[in-house]
């Protein structure tokens, strides 16, 4: 009872302090639009990227802006800050980041940002990519002549990203040949499973064949959806939500004879044995780390990646080679095909785009413009000049090494700078030395070379990346490929680890058709021949 | 209820053997309990310091294997944590007190049974429970209000938690023993200052749970700072550690969505800071308890005396 | 502070005969408690009610440019749409599944865990075990699952292995479609039983020693201790703690079921929480998300409803 009279009172100070506080809070808390010596710039950037505050390209921006910069760095969660931001209609000054701002953000929120269609004048840089890259225009640019946005283009990435990697050591230690067919692989993944392929005693620890996690939103890289290459399928950004183009006809695989092939040879594999038990419920981390197996020991066969040293780690990339396409039979006539990511990668969509509302417009017409300078670009892509970049001569540059030796490339390159998240604009008439990871993904893009050759860019990869569609329209897909993909997704795991497609198949194909696939084909198929008209 | 026990008749007083069956089973459940509890979380304590390599491979069981203090390295190594930490301590501290302050006093305000508007407010109260106007006009909100980009916006638009506010009235209802209302009733004491004399201190243990509910709340608010604070000197920890811990999983998804081609990343050390981040962001509320668990014993104990 | 509780007493008695007292005898008899209850009430009405209007927009097309309340109507045609939806059904299933599952597991297990720790003798080894029970409480959902992946990885996992050597040979929990619910559940148990099992220990440590002391005398043994003594003892919390439950019945801790989605187990983990946040966030169907969000909102209000009167009844106690 004695504390009691104590213990009230200050409960009430510390309410007193509160109300007071509140008041205050009136006063500080106003964030200035209006200030037109600042710019407010939100960059989704990686979370592995030092503070901008750490990187001279900026202070070079805020010089040539003549302003001060207040960066908003986010890099978590991006896309719920975003939408909560755009919704309630509060942008700052400009928005960095790769596709930070989709199409259909800006067909929802169009008023929201500036037209830069007739500010090209005081973007030289910009009109000079338009010019020197046309389907870039192309991409920027509405039906009705807007352009909200500006993407890059970042000119050295291979044109595929998936890479197929199977353990040369492992089969030497067998006696046995690179696979160039499913059955020929079939039987290499068997001995893989069955032998101690690597050599340390235990028959049991070779995981033949891994792929990188399937998520319910369909298809990315380092997935087995590549083998559609082996029935002929052309597919794009790792096959995606399905959708392709052959011969100038939009189709989505998810429902095509060929796909089923596929399934039944891979859940073969699952059958015996050969695929990681872990497969569909493993997450990325997991997956890389079996991949890099333990010391010098290996533990996967066969899996795709990026590059060898990323994928397997560098004391193992080694053991592995890269790997050609496979045939789905002997001496098929069906031309093979690959995964096609050139577009994706070199030309990263919607990288900047500025506020309607913007305190101060000539400024931020700078920082856009100087964004795609030459030397800015590769400052933005690969660090600052002098210290992560060497200038060998005015079309001469190197990409140092990372200072830490500990780390790779890629990662050195996120952690000095935003990297691919920024507006690029590589020119093609300046030499650069690449970093050794990209040295190294060019290199075994090689034997997938002819496989992709073998696709006619025109009519057999869907140009996602160059086409603009209404917002009623981006809407209809969404909604769709939502309810498409909660089946189709489930029922790729199930088949793969159950079996079963060949019962299932006709109805599984009937209830996707009924979720709405032929309505989104048609709207694909409609915006893509209206793009070759144009193009 | 005291009719029940009162059949029982015929037992041993003091250890019959049917009591030691009792302590042996307890004692049997109780070692299973925290065996299962406390396992994985000492497997989180050890993998903050293995090789992550040999976690994925499932060889780190019993002790740390391939001692290395990487992830650790990385996370104080970051200047952002202390900010973090400093910003999280404030807004819990801060906010912990205005909480008590409003929601105690309601509690009691609403748990005295000749106060007829109470039933009125608590559907006021409950309702909220359910029906919110969703994130973008709150958003519009505390934008209109300021609060942007203000420390306050982690204080003051969680003042009051419903439930707690509910767990706090129903104490005040069944616990406070009725007599001594009664017996202030004669000495014609206000209702302010029988709640400071008389309910207040026969409270601790309450106020303590009800404390350290907001308390945890607050130090693991992580929303907030994600959609209202684009600031990064004013994040709190939570969100400096899901940074850091994203470092090492954004390729994940990112490799396949096109736009960043970060697929480079060495994914090597991220479950390491995964799980050196579980032991940093935990360690305070955990060392913090014990403090608070002595306040429901002491309540328990004026409560007994004066009941 | 002039008016004591004498005062007070009388409108008690006087309720009975008359609705009400006057608006100027009420605040002059209550004032201090509308002081108490004020401020909670101003904070809850400016920031819970006053954004409320939003609720709307699940009958307006959403449309930017005409602001957040200028959309055109649209009825209950977002509704509709997800009525219509094939994957409706599914959704409801899936979410009235784990959370009525999560709802009846993880109410009743703080309850055995509170009246067991209060069985332990010695301060030291009760607090040792309180503590150590509340510690994954803390832990990040984003981590829980990690570590479920780590123990059920089903070539790796410790908890494989412990299957495995009962006999349960090449089981994959994390994608079995009839292991998902369980692995949810009893790792939801597992993370918050120790912490929920908090406020039963504060009402148990409130329980008059004399009562114990009186049962003893009586002969009871220590089952009949805790099914007299303290099991009476918490029901008032458990009610109040059961009822609000109830009002949760269509709610799935969200970030948890959509890390531990695969493509293995989707056909039983997507829920209506997992869905609204692909349609909303992904999608920007604001318009179709506040609909379905406000469809599992008025479900959850009806069934709180239901359990208050019913509440009301039998125990004579209720939320309001």
């Amino acid at each position: 009872m004695a504390t009691s009279p104590f213990l009230s009172r200050r409960a009430f100070v510390v309410a007193a302090g509160a109300a007071g506080l509140t008041a205050l809070a009136g006063c500080s808390g106003k964030s200035s639009n209006s200030d037109p010596n600042t710019l407010r710039i939100a960059v989704s950037k990686h979370p592995l990227t030092k503070p901008i505050s750490t990187m001279e390209w900026p202070k070079q921006l805020e010089k040539i802006a003549g302003v001060k910069i207040q960066w908003q760095e986010i890099s978590a969660d991006w896309d719920q800050k975003k939408s909560t931001m755009l919704a309630a209609g509060d942008v700052p000054d400009l928005i960095v980041g790769t596709n930070a701002i989709t199409n259909s953000d800006l067909g929802t929120y169009r008023t929201l940002f500036e037209n830069l269609a007739d500010d090209l004048d005081a973007l030289p840089n910009v009109k000079a990519l338009f010019a020197a890259k046309p389907q870039l225009k192309s991409m920027a640019t509405l039906s009705t002549g807007e352009i909200y946005s500006v993407p890059g283009y970042k000119r050295f990435w291979p044109t595929t990203v998936t890479h197929q990697y199977i353990n040369k050591q492992w089969l030497d230690r067998l006696g046995l040949k690179v696979p160039t067919t499913w059955d020929e692989l079939f039987t290499v993944l068997v001995a893989f499973k069955e032998q101690d392929a690597n050599g340390n005693g235990d028959k049991n620890d070779e995981i033949p064949m891994d792929w990188s996690p399937v998520g319910t939103g369909g298809f990315g890289y380092f997935q087995p959806s590549v083998l559609l290459g082996s029935v002929g399928l052309p597919i794009a950004g790792g096959g995606g939500q399905g959708y392709f183009l052959e011969d100038g006809k939009v189709g989505n695989f998810l429902v095509d004879e060929r796909y089923k092939r596929v399934i039944q040879f891979i859940h073969r594999c699952y059958a015996a044995g050969l695929v990681s038990k872990n497969v569909m419920t493993q997450d990325y981390s997991a997956y890389q780390a079996v991949g890099r197996g333990s010391g010098k020991v290996a533990k996967v066969g066969f899996s795709w990646g990026w590059t060898a040293s990323d994928r397997f780690g560098a004391e193992l990339a080694d053991q592995y080679v890269a790997m050609a396409p496979l045939l789905e039979k002997a001496g098929q006539t069906t031309p093979v095909a690959w995964s096609y990511d050139s577009n994706s990668e070199n030309f990263p969509s919607n990288q900047i785009v500025m506020s309607a509302k913007t305190g101060n417009k000539q400024a931020a017409l700078k920082i856009i413009n100087a964004f795609y300078d030459k030397e800015m670009s590769l400052q933005v892509l690969w660090g600052d000049l002098g210290k992560y970049v060497k200038k060998v001569s005015d079309k001469e540059y190197e990409v140092l090494p990372p200072a830490d030796p500990k780390t790779d490339p890629s990662t050195w390159k996120w952690t000095v700078t935003i990297a691919d998240a920024g507006p690029t604009w590589i020119r093609d008439d300046i030499e650069v030395k690449l970093p050794t990871d990209l040295d190294e993904a060019v290199e075994q893009t090689k034997p997938l070379q002819a496989a992709l050759e073998n696709m006619d860019v025109k009519k057999d990869v869907y140009p996602f990346q160059f086409i603009q569609m209404t917002p009623d329209d981006t809407n209809q897909l969404a909604l769709n490929n939502t309810t498409i993909l909660n089946g189709t997704m489930t029922k790729f795991a199930e088949w793969i680890t159950k079996g079963g497609i060949e019962d299932q198949w006709d109805k599984y194909v009937q209830q996707i058709q009924s979720s709405g696939l032929q309505k989104n084909i048609d709207v694909y198929q409609r915006y893509y021949d209206e793009y070759v008209k144009t193009h | 209820m005291s009719g029940t026990y009162l059949q029982s008749k015929g037992f041993f007083r003091n250890r019959t053997p049917g009591d030691v069956v009792f302590m042996l089973a307890l004692g049997a459940i109780c070692v299973a309990v925290l065996f299962a509890v406390i396992y994985p979380v000492y497997f989180v304590v050890i993998a903050s310091v293995s090789n992550p390599s040999l976690i994925s491979t499932g060889e780190v069981w019993l002790w740390p294997k391939g001692i290395s203090f990487f992830g650790y390295e990385q996370i104080f190594n970051d200047d952002r944590i202390w900010t973090g930490y400093r910003n999280t301590l404030l807004y819990s501290v801060v906010g912990t007190a205005l909480n008590l302050v409003v929601t105690i006093p309601a509690a009691y305000a609403l748990s005295r049974p000749e106060f007829r508007p109470r039933r009125i407010l608590m559907l006021f109260f409950v309702f909220t429970l359910f029906f919110n106007g969703g994130l973008i006009p709150t958003y519009l909100l505390y934008r209109d209000l300021g609060l942007l980009d203000n420390w306050l916006v982690f204080v003051l638009p969680s003042a009051v938690n419903v439930y707690n506010l509910i767990i706090a009235r129903a104490f005040f209802e069944h616990s406070l023993p009725k007599e001594l209302f009664e017996a202030a009733l004669l000495d014609g004491v206000s209702y302010l200052q029988y709640f400071a004399k008389v309910a207040l201190p026969l409270s601790k243990a309450i106020i303590s749970v009800i404390g350290l509910y907001y308390l945890v709340q607050h130090w693991n608010d992580f929303f907030t700072g994600l959609v209202f604070v684009r600031d990064n000197s004013l994040q709190p920890l939570q969100i400096v550690l899901r940074d850091i811990l994203l470092s090492n999983q954004a390729f994940a998804g990112g490799a396949g969505t096109g736009g960043g081609s970060g697929v480079g990343y060495d994914q090597q050390y991220a479950d390491q800071i995964k799980y050196g981040v579980i032991v940093v962001s935990s360690l305070p509320v955990l060392v913090l308890y014990p403090f608070l668990q002595r306040y429901f014993e002491k309540g328990v104990l004026i409560g007994s005396v004066k009941g | 502070m002039t008016e004591s509780l004498v005062a007070a007493r009388k409108p008690v008695a006087g309720t009975r005969r008359r609705a009400g007292l006057g608006l100027g005898r009420h605040v002059s008899r209550y004032w201090q408690l509308w002081l108490m209850v004020l401020p909670a009430v101003g904070f809850i009405a400016l920031f819970m009610y006053v954004p409320m209007y939003g609720i709307q927009l699940a009958f307006r097309e959403f449309d930017f440019t005409a602001g957040l309340t200028g959309g055109k109507w649209a009825g209950l045609k977002y509704f509709q749409q997800f009525f219509d939806s094939p994957l409706f059904w599914p959704l409801l299933r899936n979410t009235f599944v784990i959370s009525i599952t999560t709802l009846v597991v993880g109410f009743f297990a703080p309850i055995a865990l509170a009246l067991m720790i209060n069985q332990i003798a010695g301060g030291r080894r009760k607090k040792f075990m309180q503590t150590a029970t509340y510690l994954p409480h803390f832990i990040s959902i984003v981590v829980i699952v990690g570590m479920l992946q780590a123990f059920l990885n089903p070539s790796t996992g410790l908890l494989t292995q412990v299957f495995a050597f009962f006999g349960l040979d090449e089981v994959n929990l994390l994608g079995d479609t009839s292991a998902f619910v369980p692995v949810y559940v009893i790792s939801d148990v597992w993370q918050h039983c120790g912490w929920n099992s908090i406020i039963y220990l504060a009402a148990l440590s409130r329980v008059d020693p004399q009562l114990y002391e009186a049962a003893k005398v009586d002969g009871a043994n220590r089952l009949q201790l805790i099914r007299h003594v303290d099991v009476p003892s918490i029901v008032p919390t458990m009610v109040i703690l059961l009822i609000l439950t109830m009002g949760g019945v269509l709610n799935t801790g969200f970030e948890k079921v959509w890390l531990m989605q695969n493509t293995l187990n989707l056909p039983v983990s997507e829920v209506i929480a997992t869905y609204v946040y692909k349609i909303g966030i992904f999608s920007t169907q604001f318009s179709y998300a506040t609909a379905i969000g406000l469809f599992n909102t008025v479900i959850n209000f009806v069934f709180l409803i239901a359990a208050n009167a019913i509440a009301r009844r039998v125990s004579n106690w209720s939320l309001w």
